[in-house]
């Protein structure tokens, strides 16, 4: 099966993911991407060049905030979490994300 | 931009070293974790590692691509204009030079106003918590300007009975005193004074309750300028002994710089008011009068205080009620209300304020005309400039700079200028300060200047608040010489510009012509000034006084005690030629009688004169003789009348020898104290004198009425004495021989001072305005130079085509200098106008008043004069550009292209 990289998706969906998989637990960039490709059987993978980008983004538009840990392999990592902003960032987005691939939805069946 | 994004950005400004360690981190720290996983999977070591390097990717690339989106700051943005600001002023050095000297003396000229304005309006003094102090002060009645003071008694009064202050001191300005022979101002303060303000001495004590008592101690508190000026700043001054008007003083300590005791400029020293006695009697009211300060209870507001104060002084058996009219209309009430007025008392003006600065504003603003000029002058350099920096900035635009950010970009540049400028200015306001306060010394009579009321005429400091004023000034003007400019420039057509071509759209003449409009116009409002002062001054120079002025002295205040003692030096005194006395002195009028003669009444001024007084001023005899030297007092029943007062009663008949009854004016009661010391009696006409006419306005020498005879012995009567030699000389060494006879002496005068003084403020304002004028004009005139000259080397072309179709080299000058023309009619205009419309505006404040009586705000001769020094100098300086155009050589222009 061919790996399909985000950029290729819809524009603005690695933002959406982003903020999707930090809502539970902070987590470092590595372990993100890697939950990504997990929860969807290694149909997304994240293009690791544009993912710390998008962090950094995220960071500036104050969705995410960082904060620096000791991972599980004893070094110190970046861990990121959802702000109170970002979590209604998600909602606007994961609403905005449900019309979208319902009406795609829609136009694929019906068309 | 949200409160995060700061931070972030904010960290990597100051702290980059940080943030790019991190970033390192962050995405070495994604390799070992990648590289984990394919180890997991049963990859070695090597291997691993090259697989989660290869699908990370370039890792520069990515931390770069993370950096881009922290953006570029406000910070490093400014950093990085201000670097290319530099290289490009490196570039063209006489430019930037011509920009910051213009603007550096625009700044400079307008903060010296504003170094004043800041002292006057500002600078509160330095005590502890000045908004406490307020000033005590009962009006005649409500509203009232005058006021009426209070004698030392009340101020007791006020002090023991009264609670809404926390305590109140009294403080009495000096008449003019000389400490060692040298004139010095002091202030005779309670001994509370001090204390109340919360101040301390640098050096030895200030002073006590118990310098107040028992008659007082001889000691003095000098002020910094005092211990400077009287002292040379003698680090051992205290304890030194000084002669204060002939009494030997201590001296008990030194005031901070910068305590100026509640007022302006500070005195020279400060001394226990229970000394005053030594000068003033407290007796009479006129001279021991004292000003009362308080300092109001925390939580007590001053209309309430005013109230409660007014309220217990009407009740109060010591406080005055009524004061007597001395015209109709003036006067107290007398219906037993005291009115109470606070004033604040910060050492800053507070009586007036508004007035004052309706004064001062007009004056700041004639300063800052001349940065205006200035700045007009840059904008239209800077316009020119721009047009050779259409290819820079066409690249810059191609390249993907958007318009705001070159606007940005040149604005940076021009801050840069104007804030070296800035500094350049406060020097450059300095220099002038001391420069024109030279001026004015010299200008004014020593005499006038030398101290009366403070410690004299020093350069203000420049404090925190000039500098805030030069840092708000350096923005105000890079807007004003660098926005317009900068839209200008970078309004274009970004082909056309990429090939070097000038666009069409892009020539800005509508707005230099606007710029040259503006400055022709300051320029014709400066100059208008300053001629309408010209004329003034000389007016008032050549005014005629009507009495003899030129070595003529007036000695007044004179202690009775004294009185035989000082007649005889002044006989003995080797440079006196002649002693006459008179009441009131020469300048004054005297007592205002209802004078009938039958059944014609009319009221007369009245004046005790001895019969010397004629011969010294000047006054000649029409008809009739003066007082013989036994007729010494009013009660001999003589009187010699002016010609005026002959005319009306004797039209037709002969004055001599007639009698004149003279009655006390009805209505308007007098104080005792300012008994009229003329008699209502009839008296016989002896003589007539011709009528002193004056013009001068201020100090008016003018009298028509009926002169008494008095002599120098009799109380109350001022010396007129003639000098031989100079008068300011002799008054010096006169003024010292009296002293020893009557240390309280305060004034002697040469009337040619006094006359002279008017022509000689009125010349003080004719400079600044000449100044200010000439800058102006030389601003304006070289502006209009340079942009004509430019216009011609970018018109040189189109000339040429001209000249090889046929113009004349005349039809060329024309060309160019009509195209100045009419922004200079325009300006002219304007300019009159504006200097008519401000004379109206400024003639309406009360304060101003005065001046219109001494200027002719809409003399003709001054508006003309001063419009058509304008016209000509531009016209000159636009023929000299036109001249360079007609001497243009057409072949070569042509082949030129």
């Amino acid at each position: 099966m061919p790996r399909q990289t985000i950029p290729d998706l819809l524009p603005g969906t690695l933002d959406l993911l982003i903020l999707r998989t930090l809502q539970t637990d902070p987590m470092h960039g590595w372990a993100i991407s890697e939950r990504i490709q997990q929860i969807s059987h290694d149909v997304l993978q994240i293009n690791q060049g544009s993912l710390y980008p998008a962090l950094h983004r995220l960071e500036h538009q104050g969705w995410i905030d960082a904060e620096w840990r000791v991972s599980e392999l004893g070094r110190r990592a970046k861990y990121y979490r959802l702000t109170v902003s970002g979590r209604r960032q998600l909602a606007v987005e994961a609403s905005e994300w449900d019309r979208m691939s319902a009406a795609i939805d829609r136009v694929m069946k019906f068309a | 931009m949200k409160l995060n994004d700061l931070r972030l950005r904010a960290r990597a400004l100051f702290r980059p070293w940080k943030a790019e360690r991190e970033l390192d981190d962050e995405l070495a720290f994604h390799i070992q974790c990648e590289t984990r996983k394919l180890m997991a999977d049963g990859l070695s070591a090597r291997d691993a590692r090259r697989r989660a390097l290869a699908r990370f990717g370039p890792v520069p690339l990515a931390a770069d691509q993370c950096r881009d989106q922290r953006g570029i700051s406000f910070f490093e943005t400014l950093a990085r204009d201000l670097g290319f600001a530099l290289r490009m002023l490196r570039r063209t050095p006489l430019v930037a030079l011509t920009v910051v000297s213009t603007i550096a003396l625009g700044l400079g000229v307008v903060t010296v106003a504003f170094t004043f304005f800041n002292m006057f309006f500002f600078q509160v003094d330095a005590v502890r918590n000045p908004d406490e102090l307020f000033t005590v002060e009962r009006l005649e009645r409500p509203g009232s300007r005058s006021e009426i003071p209070f004698s030392r008694a009340e101020y007791e009064a006020i002090r023991r009975d009264t609670n809404v202050f926390t305590d109140v001191a009294a403080a009495r300005p000096s008449f003019p005193t000389r400490i060692d022979g040298r004139a010095a101002v002091g202030m005779f303060v309670s001994g509370n004074f001090f204390d109340l303000l919360g101040v301390t001495a640098v050096r030895g004590r200030t002073l006590t309750e118990a310098d107040n008592e028992a008659g007082g101690r001889a000691v003095v508190v000098l002020s910094h300028e005092g211990w400077q000026q009287l002292f040379a700043a003698d680090p051992a001054v205290v304890g030194r002994q000084l002669v204060l008007n002939g009494r030997p003083y201590a001296v008990a300590g030194v005031m901070a710089e910068g305590f100026r005791g509640l007022r302006q400029s500070p005195p020279h020293y400060w001394a226990p008011l229970a000394l005053l006695d030594q000068f003033r009697p407290a007796e009479t009211r006129s001279q021991g009068w004292v000003d009362v300060i308080g300092r109001l209870k925390p939580g007590t507001s001053p209309g309430a205080a005013a109230g409660a104060l007014g309220a217990w002084a009407s009740a109060h058996p010591d406080i005055r009620k009524f004061i007597a009219p001395k015209r109709p209309g003036e006067g107290g009430p007398q219906d037993g209300i005291v009115h109470i007025m606070l004033r604040e008392s910060r050492g800053v003006i507070s009586k007036d304020r508004t007035e004052a600065m309706m004064v001062f504003a007009p004056i700041l603003f004639a300063f800052g005309l001349i940065l205006m000029i200035g700045c007009a002058n840059v904008a239209n350099l800077l316009l020119a400039r721009g047009l050779s920096r259409h290819r820079e900035i066409g690249v810059r635009l191609s390249l993907g700079a958007t318009r705001w950010r070159i606007v940005r970009q040149l604005l940076t540049e021009n801050l840069l200028l104007a804030l070296v400028a800035a500094a350049l200015g406060f020097l450059v306001s300095r220099a002038l300060l001391a420069g024109s306060i030279h001026m004015v010394m010299s200008i004014l009579p020593p005499e006038f200047t030398e101290p009366t009321d403070s410690a004299g005429l020093t350069v203000p400091p420049g404090d925190w608040r000039v500098w805030a004023f030069l840092l708000g000034g350096a923005f105000v003007s890079t807007v004003m010489f660098g926005l317009l400019p900068a839209l200008q420039t970078t309004r274009l057509e970004l082909v056309r510009a990429m090939r070097g071509e000038v666009t069409r759209d892009a020539r800005p003449s509508r707005v230099r012509h606007m710029l040259i409009g503006s400055q022709v116009t300051a320029s014709a409002l400066l100059l208008v000034c300053s001629a309408v002062f010209l004329r003034s001054t000389y007016a008032s120079a050549t005014a005629e006084v009507g009495v003899r002025t030129d070595d003529t002295l007036v000695v007044r205040r004179i202690t009775e005690s004294a009185r035989p003692a000082m007649i005889r030096a002044l006989e003995d005194h080797p440079s006196i030629a002649a002693v006459a006395a008179s009441w009131p002195a020469p300048m004054q009028s005297g007592a205002s009688m209802d004078a009938s003669v039958g059944d014609t009444t009319a009221e007369i001024d009245c004046k005790l004169v001895s019969t010397q007084y004629f011969d010294l001023l000047g006054i000649n005899v029409l008809r009739g003789r003066l007082f013989a030297p036994e007729e010494r007092s009013p009660a001999t029943g003589v009187v010699v009348v002016s010609d005026a007062v002959a005319q009306r009663f004797w039209p037709n008949g002969d004055p001599l020898g007639q009698t004149i009854r003279l009655g006390r004016r009805s209505g308007g009661a007098t104080e005792p104290e300012e008994a009229s010391p003329v008699p209502a009696q009839a008296y016989t006409v002896i003589g007539v004198v011709r009528d002193v006419r004056s013009t001068l306005k201020i100090f008016d020498f003018g009298y028509s009425g009926i002169y008494l005879p008095t002599t120098a012995e009799q109380a109350n009567t001022s010396f007129i004495v003639r000098v031989h030699g100079d008068p300011v000389t002799t008054r010096r060494t006169l003024l010292d021989a009296l002293m020893k006879v009557d240390p309280a002496l305060g004034e002697i005068t040469s009337m040619k001072m006094m006359a002279g003084l008017e022509a000689a403020m009125l010349e003080v304002f004719f400079w600044m305005a000449v100044i200010l004028g000439s800058l102006a004009l030389a601003l304006t005139v070289s502006g209009l130079f340079s942009v004509l000259s430019y216009l011609v080397e970018q018109r040189r072309t189109e000339i040429g085509v001209r000249m090889a179709l046929g113009a004349t080299p005349r039809d060329i000058v024309t060309l160019v200098v009509r195209q100045s023309m009419r922004p200079i009619a325009i300006g002219v205009l304007v300019g009159g106008g504006l200097a008519a419309v401000t004379a109206v505006v400024l003639l309406a404040t009360p304060l101003a008043e005065m001046m219109g009586t001494l200027v002719r705000p809409f003399d003709p001769l001054a508006y003309a004069v001063g419009l058509s020094v304008i016209v000509a100098t531009c016209t000159v300086s636009a023929f000299v550009p036109a001249r360079r155009a007609a001497r243009i050589d057409p072949i070569a222009t042509l082949r030129a292209d």
